[in-house]
């Protein structure tokens, strides 16, 4: 059950990546190649579970599967407040 | 609210990567062989561990490290065959040792008076093919009591590994194992795999493990 790892470490990279801005994200990115050797749904389950406590306030993962080996963090969806003039 | 999107494309195993790009770095610079030994739970990973120990844990300036997810049950059993150091790992429920891991270990070794780390990965088919330890070669060990089609079942780990070791083999009078059919699914898988047959219990063929440990460190025993 090496997905728990997997989840922990997308986590640790995508708060390293949004610092403050962690709070407002609602969408994770992950790819998850054919050949990686990681079942996607248990990864999903996973990410739910990290996601699910703070400093992270609910934000989903997005799990697509490309061929080949690849196993990476690509995109991050973060919520900004609109400015007043919008 | 308006949703922004961030462009990261950053391996997951990236870190782990570079970790065990900082302990291949670390044992290069002592001289020190690192062997990653893998295979499925009971296949005979500590009993050859404690014939090897017995044996050439001195002469070869052996460490090992032992990895479990509780217990330290395995590194007290080889402590027993060697004054050399035998460092455990207990991973509290993890699958697989990973590079962080095998780094801490190391700082309770003395890489000056150690010349071959062999490390005891967690009993598992599947989760520790994807960490990278820092380790030279891989080793599986296959007993012949399991099914010959495990290649088959679990790719990624022979896919990963540069050598098998064929356990049991005492056993083969007793167990319906085609041990040619195990090699060609190997094969099949990796045809680079380099195979040794022993039997910790007999002796039978321990010589040639024996030989393939001298010959692993070999290339920088003169350094």
């Amino acid at each position: 059950m090496h997905e728990l790892s997997l989840a922990i470490e997308i986590g640790r990279l995508a708060e390293e990546r949004l610092g403050a801005s962690v709070a407002r994200c609602v969408t994770v990115g992950v790819e998850v190649g054919a050949d990686s050797g990681v079942e996607p749904s248990a990864l999903e389950f996973c990410l739910e579970a990290v996601l699910s406590y703070p400093p992270w306030t609910g934000a989903k993962p997005a799990i697509t599967r490309p061929g080949g080996d690849a196993l990476q963090l690509t995109y991050l969806e973060v919520e900004d407040d609109d400015s007043p003039n919008d | 609210m308006t949703v922004r999107t961030i462009e990261v494309r950053e391996r997951v195993m990236a870190r782990n990567d570079e970790l065990a790009a900082g302990v291949r770095a670390r044992l290069a610079e002592h001289g020190v062989v690192a062997l990653n030994l893998m295979s499925s739970p009971g296949s005979g990973k500590t009993t050859l561990l404690e014939r090897t120990l017995a044996v050439l844990g001195e002469p070869l300036d052996i460490a090992v490290v032992t990895g479990d997810c509780q217990t330290q049950n395995d590194a007290d059993r080889l402590a027993a065959h060697t004054a050399r150091l035998v460092q455990a790992v207990v991973t509290g429920g993890a699958c697989h040792l990973d590079a962080l891991q095998l780094s801490d270990a190391l700082d309770h070794i003395d890489l000056g008076k150690t010349r071959l780390i062999i490390v005891e990965n967690v009993g598992n088919l599947v989760c520790p093919a994807s960490w990278d330890l820092g380790e030279k070669s891989r080793v599986i060990l296959f007993a012949v009591t399991e099914g010959e089609d495990k290649p088959l079942k679990y790719p990624k780990m022979f896919e990963k590994a540069d050598w098998v070791v064929i356990t049991k083999t005492d056993l083969l009078p007793h167990v319906p194992f085609d041990v040619e059919r195990a090699v060609r699914y190997c094969l099949q898988i990796n045809p680079r795999l380099q195979f040794i047959h022993i039997s910790a219990m007999t002796g039978h063929g321990m010589n040639a493990w024996f030989d393939f440990l001298r010959q692993s460190i070999r290339p920088l025993a003169g350094v």
